[in-house]
């Protein structure tokens, strides 16, 4: 006969934000949190109007999930935006594990971050590019959208000409990082 | 364990030490690198405590080829077995890359075969999580006919039994072809890879230098070449993502997908925003995933191949808890043309849909084939008429909404009545025509247009004469092409309707051996 | 002559604004309907929509004075109010309208030329001895030239396009030395931008504050000011929020800049609502920068002291009503701050923000005015300007407002988007600013950080997601399955599949 189907869970999950701070917290989520060696308690809440709020220290905080794909998540809070990814112990070992290793292969690709025609490309084989600067012009739902280098480096490829259509994720631009 | 009385030790021993072989180096190993062991695996992929491993003590020949031994290990580098997932029963085989390699000598193909067969025998799904260096070379033409028994009985059940891969590490030469066959191929970024001929053989024959990942990693896989279905950031996340696939999936091509129950906060039968999501304007983009969400069941939309192809939209959703397969062009990119990529995505999955019992909803909105001397001499006519071959060639219910453009010949591919559709719908925003206003009018009045003295103002008077008189829904619903235009607002009622009259769907199809794809 | 009938040309908040006084004078408003916002909610409440939804060419909407002209003709309607941008400071269409019998609710089409062209408005402003800056005498020919008036007028010095605004076109000249590169990069980008290289050299005062003083002036002579906007807080010359009156000035500045301020309307015999803007430094010498011929975004803050609806001003100037008070029985009550909260992406360098307002709400009190042209469900598109409401308070004092706007803004909640919020509460933090101490540099060198968080926030942001990662997981595996049903297959449909 089935068996009751069930599932091992984790017992703590693991918000990792994009400046690699963890925030544990233990599952199933409780009513009161560990904050600075005390419990304290925390309580979501859905206001009539559809907003979802936390009170903490009886405070009102507003929150919304603007973006998510899979355990990647970017939240807004009182309009300051955020991004964790949520991890378990082993996946949070798992990606300490990577990021070691990513740092001595050093080329980064720079993806199309939405589907879109190349309008411009502003940099050259070979440049030299500062984290943040725009590197190429992608239009999509008729807007010309700068596509920043998320890294510091010098220009390996350039793996797209001016007029090309591209999909989200193309890789646009391979950077040296250095 | 204390067995009082019984000669229990040698089954004890044996025990004993495969526990040993299993936790002790293995999981140190597979854990430096970010990965987890095959056993962990398998703890995650199936229900709690239910995987039941079968062989486990086998091993390898003693075989000593003159190009060193074979390691004997318990299980030759395979664990095999079954269990439940989310209660119902699944097969499975996990490669344990601390075996040598994972690689496959005849002892693990047999292994492998052997679970294959159980699955097709008890129409349960088959998932293979592969973790491999590929042939093992000490084993020769043995460890190749493996590979080769292997591949026929994914052939076998392919359309009996869903078959999923999962790839956890390499995946290289031959053994790329298994995970090919099969319906569903799951990747793990950054510690999973894919390729026919490795880096160093491209680097020999080609000088070309490539890395595994730019080579054949997920991202490669699930962009580019569309091999991979699912991409996700670490191994739990994928197996938890299969088991959300299997949620949707019968056990076999006679079940059918089991249904879910609605919980309140459904979605709405009539949804005025479903009124203004296409635009007036006929060349403006929208998002064909809202459409898709507004239709179906909150958040039960699951899609396949997300980042391949985006110019179609496939994926399986609930409809009032029924599993149902999208098939939707997406206006977003490349104004929702049909190509090469998005016509063989979306053949594949007709297909699975079909072998499986899973209805078909095909949301259209479509300018036509992408133009081009690339799609033309690389074969469009020939990876266009897949879809074509697949949709008409189907016997589950399938319905069409016709969301807004539907010209040419993508009009006929996209489920058109002809082609058997069996219920037609069209949104009051729908252009039904041969071809677009613009190019039409070009075509009938080129002389007039060329006599006049203001052309552009001719043209936009004929275009909007055009549309009004031709580019519409109301001619195809008078000639019966359309069964009937609806308010996109009542869309997801209508279709609950239609699928409840087409439950018991059977076609008299000719009897043949098997048709003839256009592959 | 009363006027019955009002066509916007113009969307968002500002037809919303013009409608509200509309409905309470008892005139009919028409708006306009675009294909690209069809659901906005300005349409839903006029009385009348023209649909410019079929687009014949290129001409955005609210930019084609023919087409505008002509519906307003057969749809009879009496007026034309072009709120702000668009065609509100373009003289052609002034003139249009007046040639078509349509008045025009705003100046007339000859003071909108002279001011907007700034050579003439300078000479004007020179002829009246109004205080000016240094600099060339219209547009200047060549870097040679250019490099003499820059010596003459003393360092550094600011070349501007000529048919400019919103920052593009400008270039600050320390040195002598780059005086012709720097002209050469600002006729290029005028060129680029405006079509026409023209630019002039202006005296670049270091670190000025930005103030504004709204005029009122009716077509029989009479000129009031209603006091000065404070609008020094600006990104790229881009307002984020304004204030009245200003901390920087006192009774006696006010009343020479006021006078400047009407004998620059005076100059051109302007009628409606209208706006000079100087520059005024660290010494409090001000000096006329251009006049803005429209009614301004950042109205509300004047209207809030002064208790003076502007929006019925204009119509009723343009009725040709004489104004109903004088300068002296205009008293500023009070203080008065706009916070404009715009979808923007305030992490990311402000980059706009598209999507959908999900939600939004605000608190309501005695002290809050919000004007806002979007609600639940509104889609912000790309083809506007990001603004999506304006959140004005009114107080007692400067201090009590800032008290006010932090709660306020606290209460502002909007789901679906990014917005500039968590800037407006960066803004508040700041010391400087809340002593008043700030001028146009006020965002480049007080504010290291854009936006304001407190300490828990991140931490609970990241509860927040794995609550909803918890969540989905659950309901992706805890919702029960039902198979037993898929296995009851009618017979006779299994032996066709078994075929």
């Amino acid at each position: 006969m089935a068996r009751e189907p069930k599932k091992k869970e984790p017992t703590k999950l693991i918000a990792l934000s994009a400046s690699n701070k963890a925030f544990e917290f233990r599952t199933p989520l409780e009513k009161k949190i560990k904050y600075q060696g005390k419990k304290v308690d925390i309580k979501l809440r859905e206001d009539p109007n559809g907003f979802s709020y936390i009170v903490w220290k009886n405070k009102k905080y507003m929150l919304d999930v603007i973006e998510k794909n899979q355990n990647h998540y970017t939240i807004m809070i009182n309009g300051v935006w955020h991004s964790f990814t949520v991890e378990t112990p082993i996946s949070l070992k798992r990606r300490r594990y990577l990021e070691k290793q990513g740092d001595s292969s050093s080329t980064v690709s720079i993806e199309a971050p939405m589907p879109g025609k190349i309008i411009d490309i502003l940099v050259e084989d070979g440049d030299k590019v500062k984290e943040g600067e725009p590197i190429i012009i992608l239009e999509a739902m008729k807007m010309q959208n700068e596509i920043y280098s998320h890294v510091s480096g010098i220009v390996t490829s350039i793996a797209v000409k001016k007029n090309d259509s591209v999909m989200k994720d193309d890789v646009l631009i391979d950077i040296q990082k250095g | 364990m204390d067995v009082k009385g019984k000669n229990f030790t040698r089954f004890l021993d044996r025990q004993k030490l495969y526990k040993t072989q299993r936790d002790a180096k293995a999981i140190g190993k597979q854990h430096s690198k970010g990965k987890l062991t095959a056993w962990e695996r398998l703890d995650i992929l199936f229900d709690e405590d239910s995987f039941e491993e079968i062989d486990a003590y086998v091993t390898a020949d003693r075989t000593d080829t003159g190009f060193g031994k074979v390691k004997q290990a318990y299980g030759d580098g395979v664990i095999i077995g079954h269990g439940m997932i989310r209660g119902r029963l699944a097969f499975a085989y996990s490669q344990d890359f601390t075996v040598m390699g994972g690689s496959l000598g005849s002892v693990h193909a047999t292994k492998i075969m052997k679970i294959q067969e159980m699955a097709q025998k008890m129409g349960a799904p088959m998932i293979g999580l592969i973790d491999s260096g590929g042939a093992r070379i000490q084993e020769g033409v043995a460890s190749l006919a493996g590979y080769a028994g292997i591949f026929y009985r994914n052939v076998q059940s392919s359309g009996v039994i869903p078959q999923i891969s999962v790839i956890m590490g390499p995946a290289a030469g031959g053994a790329v072809y298994s995970p090919s066959i099969t319906d569903f191929v799951f990747m793990t970024n950054q510690t999973s890879y894919m390729f026919v001929t490795g880096p160093n053989v491209v680097k020999e024959v080609l000088n070309e230098d490539v890395s595994l990942n730019d080579l054949g990693g997920a991202g490669i896989h699930s962009k580019k070449s569309g091999v991979a279905h699912m991409v996700f950031e670490d191994e739990e996340n994928t197996l938890m993502g299969v088991r959300h696939l299997l949620s949707y999936l019968p056990a076999n091509n006679m079940e059918n997908p089991p249904e879910m129950e609605l919980s309140e906060d459904e979605t709405k039968d009539i949804e005025e925003k479903l009124r203004d999501i296409v635009p007036d304007d006929a060349n403006k983009p929208y998002d064909v995933k809202d459409v898709i969400n507004l239709i179906t069941d909150k958040r039960s939309f699951y899609e396949i191949s997300e980042n391949y192809a985006q110019n179609v939209v496939i994926g399986f959703a609930r409809l009032d808890g029924k599993v149902i397969g999208i098939i939707a062009n997406q206006p977003k990119v490349l104004a929702g043309t049909l190509d090469i990529n998005s016509s063989t995505k979306g053949a594949r999955f007709i297909r699975f849909c079909d072998a499986f019992n899973v209805p078909l909803l095909i949301l259209e909105d479509v300018p036509g084939f992408l133009p081009g001397i690339d799609q033309e001499h690389n074969g469009i006519i020939r990876h266009g008429a897949k879809m074509l071959y697949a949709f008409a060639d189907s016997t589950v219910p399938r319905i069409t909404v016709i969301l807004r453009k539907s010209y040419g010949g993508a009009y006929c591919v996209m489920n058109s009545k002809n082609l058997g559709g069996d219920f037609n719908f069209a949104w009051p925003t729908a252009e039904i025509a041969v071809m677009g206003p613009e190019g039409a009018v070009a075509i009938l009045y080129r002389k007039e247009l060329e006599a006049s003295d203001d052309p552009v103002a001719m043209k936009k008077e004929l275009a909007t004469k055009y549309r009004k008189e031709i580019a519409n829904p109301y001619v195809a619903d008078e000639r019966g092409f359309i069964d009937e235009v609806i308010d996109p607002a009542g869309t997801r009622l209508k279709l609950i309707r239609a699928y409840e009259a087409l439950e018991n769907k059977f076609m008299n199809n000719p009897a043949r051996k098997h048709g003839n794809i256009p592959l | 002559m009363k006027i019955k009938s009002i066509l916007i040309a113009n969307r968002g908040e500002i037809a919303i604004r013009i409608i509200r006084t509309a409905k309470k004078m008892g005139i009919r408003t028409f708006v306009i309907k675009t294909a690209k916002e069809p659901n906005a909610w300005y349409l839903d409440e006029a009385d009348e929509i023209i649909d410019f939804s079929e687009c014949f060419d290129d001409t955005p909407e609210f930019l084609d004075i023919e087409r505008i002209i002509y519906q307003a003709k057969q749809h009879g309607v009496e007026s034309i109010h072009p709120g702000y941008g668009f065609l509100a400071e373009n003289p052609d269409f002034a003139r249009r309208c007046e040639e078509e019998k349509i008045v025009f609710i705003g100046p007339s089409h000859d003071a909108i030329y002279r001011m907007g062209n700034k050579t003439i408005a300078k000479e004007l402003a020179k002829a009246n001895n109004v205080p000016l800056l240094g600099g060339s005498k219209g547009s200047v020919p060549d870097a040679e030239e250019a490099r003499k008036i820059a010596n003459q007028v003393g360092y550094p010095v600011i070349l501007k396009a000529a048919a400019g605004g919103g920052g593009r076109g400008m270039r600050v000249v320390e040195r002598e030395k780059d005086v012709e590169r720097m002209f050469n990069l600002a006729t290029n980008e005028a060129e680029k931008a405006f079509n026409n290289p023209d630019v002039f050299i202006e005296k670049f005062v270091r670190e000025p504050r930005h103030i504004e003083f709204q005029i009122l002036a009716d077509k029989h002579g009479n000129v009031v000011h209603l006091g000065e906007r404070e609008c020094s807080v600006q990104r790229k010359h881009q307002k984020l929020l304004e204030e009245s009156p200003s901390p920087a000035l006192d009774n006696a500045l006010r009343k020479v800049m006021g006078n400047a301020a009407i004998t620059i309307a005076k100059s051109v015999n302007y009628y409606s609502a209208g706006t000079v803007e100087f520059l005024l430094d660290d010494q409090n010498n001000f000096s006329f920068m251009e006049m803005n011929t429209r009614i301004q975004v950042e109205h509300p803050v004047t209207e809030m002291v002064t208790g003076i609806d502007l929006i019925e001003q204009m119509i009723r100037i343009a009725e040709g009503e004489k104004l109903p008070f004088t300068q002296k029985d205009i008293k500023l009550n009070g203080w008065a701050i706009e916070w404009r909260i715009n979808a923007e992406d305030v992490q990311s360098g402000f980059s706009p923000s598209l999507g959908t307002i999900e939600k939004i709400s605000w608190p309501e009190s005695e002290h809050i005015r919000v004007d806002t042209g979007v609600r639940d469900g509104s889609v912000i598109t790309p083809y506007y300007d990001s603004m999506i409401a304006k959140l004005i308070i009114h107080a007692d004092d400067r201090e009590k407002a800032l008290q006010l706007s932090s709660i306020a803004i606290r209460k502002f909640w909007i789901k679906g988007t990014k917005t500039t919020l968590a800037f407006c509460r960066a803004v508040l933090q700041n010391r400087n600013f809340r002593k008043g101490k700030f001028n146009t540099s006020f965002i480049s060198k007080e504010l290291k950080i854009h936006y304001h968080q407190e300490p828990d926030e991140e931490m609970l942001a990241a509860f927040f997601a794995v609550y909803d990662y918890a969540r989905e997981v659950h309901e992706i595996e805890d919702k029960p399955l039902y198979v037993e049903k898929g296995k009851e297959i009618a017979p006779w449909v299994l032996n066709k599949r078994l075929r």
